[in-house]
């Protein structure tokens, strides 16, 4: 639980890691990019602003230009004293062609005037007042083009008056009277941006030109000026645009630009929302932009982590299915990365263990009929293919007690049993000590198998020295039954030839046992040796006539065996 | 839930039902037709078009000028939005002696200032504010024209609407004009479309030879009837509107009537959208326009100067 604990820990930190690793860098981006963006953004702004303030000064300025062009038509000749009826043609023309124009005033060079023509009032032709001393005269003189003051008529419409001379003093002069109310067909056309606007304001700061006329119109009106004003104030001289509020109360972006001749300033304004309009939408971008990369990133980082953690947990329940003991559990990862190939060694090491423990089980079993040393044997060999049935030359021992029968007639169970397990303790140890193969019980008889089903150096010897340490041991046991007054004795037989061995049984109850006519006859000589005796057959005895005390007791007729057959004893020392 | 509330705002709808504008008209629809086409596109340019965001109720006095205050007090008492005094000073006068609170809008060619309509341009006061086309102002512009088409009168006849609100200060003017230009000037009155043959007649049988019609609504609506008379008479006039050479007269000489109509129309709409009047000054037409008639004055046997025929604005051939 504890392990599974962690592993749910690990993917959080997997996630959040690999989260981070993608979304700290997007929003670093982000931001960098954002604020560059409004940077270029404003810069844009400014420029636009700039270039609309330009255009529309030019617009107002054109305004003013192509009325003292026209009025220049009017100084080209020089007057002489009679009255001038082209001249006169020319004025009408001129203002039938400039709306603006109220009123043309020509003067001459002695600074009479001429001709005076009016849309309004009475005509005056030749009535040759002077007006020598007129300002507007006098400056036109100066400076050839002159530009009076806004003047407000009956308070209301914004009035210029506009002079100029000819190239010679005998052209004399020019004075009109211009009604500034008709440059609202220019202010109004000049559109910035959707909503934004132009309006014109005179030097000192009165309104003159407005897409609203009737704001125009109380332009006089320092009350209608003020916040137009203001305005201008706030761009100030420097370059720029600056952000502040109309007249309407709304925040602006505003930027100025002067007229040259009057001395008037067209400012340009926008609403601060429609200015901002496209910064605004690049933030909005950028920010829409870095929650789809962040909602991207997360899914990322998501199957990333899973993928990691996954193999992982499949790892872990894997091994612990394993280590539970399931073997045949295989973990499948096919992610083609070091978790498969880890995998794949868990599967091996699976596998491995399932076929260790098939072995244990083998060796377990083969310890029931084997030495220990030989079961251990076996097992190094890692095979137990020297169980398989073959034929072979072993040597069979048996033995069993004589007058058992009759003796364990006569005693209680747990005498019997007593005296059977010390007899079997002793036996056995006999047996593991000569490596031999114990093969079966049955009752107070024995069979051993030497050479089989690991062969030995020299069998017959060894089966021999065998029997001789029974008869010592179990003839010790004897002494101390006499004792008790139990009448037993102990007889060995052994036989060697050829024999076939192997295992026999069925799966669970598998034993293993030698089969041939050597085993009827070690039986048989088991059977007819008496206490003490240790009976061998003539191949035996052939093979341990020089190294052990063999004595021949001829023929014997064994029961079984159609002719009498040679039988020899072994003698052996009983101390 | 949804229901109900949408059927709250049909009916609250329905009950917030279109602003109406009261019309008062001293003509009649057919005269009023062009001026009325002008308002009209003024209320477009406003935003508002007759019958779908406004409702307009109208009250003809089809050339009855005596009539007019009856009208005006009726439109008022339907409690319209805005009353609109179109067509001269009479209208105006009347509409703003009902005392209404409404916002009225003008359209005249007199001084609003000097008629006590209002109290400034810039500064209108009160509920009333509109625009004025100067066709009084130029009276005498009018008798200089006649002079120079006739410099060797000495005499020259001014007709006059003695019913008239403006009459006395355009005479006044004109006397002034007169004095400034040297010639006399023969005074007559017509208030009534029955008196226009006499003062034809009379003065074809003088020896002032030139009519100078003062600035007049109702001179103004009956040019065709003007003209047929000058040409029956042979005689040389002027007067304000350039409906008068368009129907045979001699020439004209006044403010654009499609230009303050339609003015007035954006003056009603801005009032519709909820803007004082108080905040809107009274505007002075800018197009002051001569229109001649050359096939008309050939037919008289005069002929104008090349000046009056270069100033004109429209020259009929």
């Amino acid at each position: 639980m504890i392990v599974r604990d962690r592993f749910r820990g690990l993917f959080p930190k997997y996630f959040l890691a690999l989260f981070m690793a993608v979304a700290i860098p997007l929003a670093i981006n982000g931001g960098i990019e954002a604020w560059f963006g409004y940077r270029d953004q404003r810069a844009r702004l400014d420029q636009l602003l700039g270039v609309q303030a330009s255009s529309a000064a030019a617009e107002i300025h054109n305004f003013i230009f192509d009325i003292t062009t026209q009025l220049g038509w009017l100084v080209q000749q020089p007057w002489t004293d009679e009255p001038d009826e082209q001249r006169r043609t020319d004025a009408q023309r001129l203002l039938r062609q400039a709306p603006a124009i109220a009123s043309l005033t020509l003067v001459d060079n002695k600074g009479h005037e001429r001709l005076y023509v009016s849309r309004l009032g009475l005509n005056r032709i030749e009535s040759r007042a002077d007006r020598a001393t007129n300002p507007a005269l006098v400056g036109a003189r100066a400076s050839r083009v002159w530009f009076s003051d806004v003047s407000y008529n009956r308070g209301s419409e914004p009035y210029l008056t506009v002079a100029t001379v000819g190239n010679r003093p005998a052209a004399g002069a020019v004075i009109a009277e211009v009604n500034l109310k008709l440059i609202w067909d220019v202010i109004s056309a000049i559109k910035v941006g959707q909503t934004g606007i132009a309006f014109v304001l005179d030097q000192p700061g009165r309104l003159i030109a407005h897409p609203d006329i009737s704001l125009v119109l109380r332009g006089a009106e320092a009350s209608t000026s003020q916040p137009f004003r203001s305005l201008r104030e706030a761009i100030g001289p420097g370059v720029g645009f600056a952000t502040s509020q109309d007249a309407r109360g709304r925040m602006v972006a505003a930027s100025a630009a002067a007229v040259a001749g009057p001395d008037w300033t067209v400012v340009v304004e926008q609403p601060i929302a429609e200015a901002y309009a496209p910064i605004y939408a690049a933030l909005w971008r950028t920010a829409a932009l870095l929650a789809v990369s962040t909602v991207f990133a997360g899914l990322l980082a998501y199957a990333l982590a899973h993928r990691m953690t996954e193999p992982i947990k499949l790892l872990e329940e894997g091994t612990e299915r394993i280590g539970a003991g399931s073997f045949e559990h295989r973990i499948s990862i096919q992610t083609g990365d070091e978790f498969q190939r880890l995998a794949d060694s868990f599967n091996r090491m699976a596998g491995e263990l399932a076929l260790a423990q098939q072995h244990q089980e083998r060796i377990a079993k083969l310890k029931r009929f084997l030495a220990p040393q030989v079961a251990d044997l076996v097992d190094r060999a890692g095979d137990d293919s020297v169980l398989d049935g073959r034929r072979t030359d072993v040597v069979v021992v048996f033995c069993d007690l004589r007058g058992f029968t009759a003796f364990s007639a006569g005693v209680t169970p747990e005498e019997v049993m007593g005296v059977l397990s010390d007899y079997y303790a002793v036996l056995g140890r006999v047996i593991a000590q000569f490596e031999a193969t114990l093969i079966s019980f049955s009752g107070d008889g024995l069979m051993v198998l030497v050479n089989a089903p690991v062969p030995v150096e020299q069998p017959a010897l060894r089966a021999v020295d065998l029997a001789i340490e029974m008869q010592k041991r179990v003839q010790k046991l004897i002494a101390g039954w006499h004792a008790r007054g139990y009448q037993v004795g102990f007889g060995v037989g052994l036989a060697g030839g050829p024999a076939t061995v192997g295992r026999i049984g069925y799966e669970d109850r598998l034993d293993y046992t030698a089969i041939g006519s050597v085993v009827n006859l070690a039986a048989r000589l088991c059977a007819s040796a008496a206490d003490r005796e240790i009976l061998v057959d003539a191949d035996v005895a052939a093979s341990v006539r020089d190294r052990r005390s063999v004595r021949d007791l001829g023929n014997r007729q064994i029961k079984g065996f159609d002719e009498a057959i040679p039988v020899f004893g072994i003698s052996y020392d009983a101390h | 839930m949804l229901a109900a509330a949408a059927a709250a705002w049909t009916t609250s709808a329905r009950a917030q039902k279109m602003p109406v504008i009261g019309y008062l008209c001293p003509e009649s629809p057919d005269l009023f037709d062009s001026r009325l086409r002008a308002f009209h596109q003024g209320l477009r340019e406003a935003g508002f078009v007759e019958g779908r965001n406004v409702a307009i109720e109208y009250q003809w006095a089809n050339g009855q000028y005596a009539r007019l205050p009856a009208l005006a007090a009726e439109l008022v008492a339907r409690h319209v939005d805005v009353v609109v005094a179109p067509g001269g000073a009479p209208v105006a006068l009347a509409a703003k002696a009902t005392g209404t609170a409404s916002t009225i809008i003008f359209e005249m060619g007199g001084d609003p200032v000097q008629l006590g309509v209002v109290d400034s341009l810039p500064r209108p006061g009160g509920n009333i504010t509109g625009v004025s086309s100067l066709s009084v102002d130029v009276s005498p512009k009018r008798l200089e024209l006649m002079h120079e088409l006739l410099p060797t009168a000495t005499r020259l006849a001014v007709v006059a609407n003695p019913t008239s609100p403006t009459a006395s200060s355009q005479l006044q003017k004109l006397r002034s004009a007169a004095e400034t230009l040297g010639v006399q000037l023969r005074i007559l009155n017509a208030s009534k479309e029955e008196e226009f043959e006499s003062v034809f007649a009379a003065v074809a049988s003088e020896a002032a030879n030139g009519l100078v019609f003062t600035s007049d609504p109702y001179f103004a609506f009956r040019s065709r009837r003007l003209a047929d008379l000058a040409i029956k008479y042979g005689l040389p006039a002027i007067t304000q509107t350039r409906d008068f050479p368009i129907a045979g007269g001699l020439m004209s000489y006044g403010g654009d009537f499609v230009q303050s109509h339609r003015r007035a129309g954006m003056y009603a709409g801005r009032v519709l959208k909820g803007e004082k009047p108080a905040d809107l000054p009274v505007q002075l037409v800018t197009k002051v326009e001569l229109v001649i008639n050359l096939k008309t004055a050939k037919l008289l046997g005069r002929e104008f100067s090349p000046s009056v025929i270069s100033g004109a604005d429209e020259v009929i051939e």
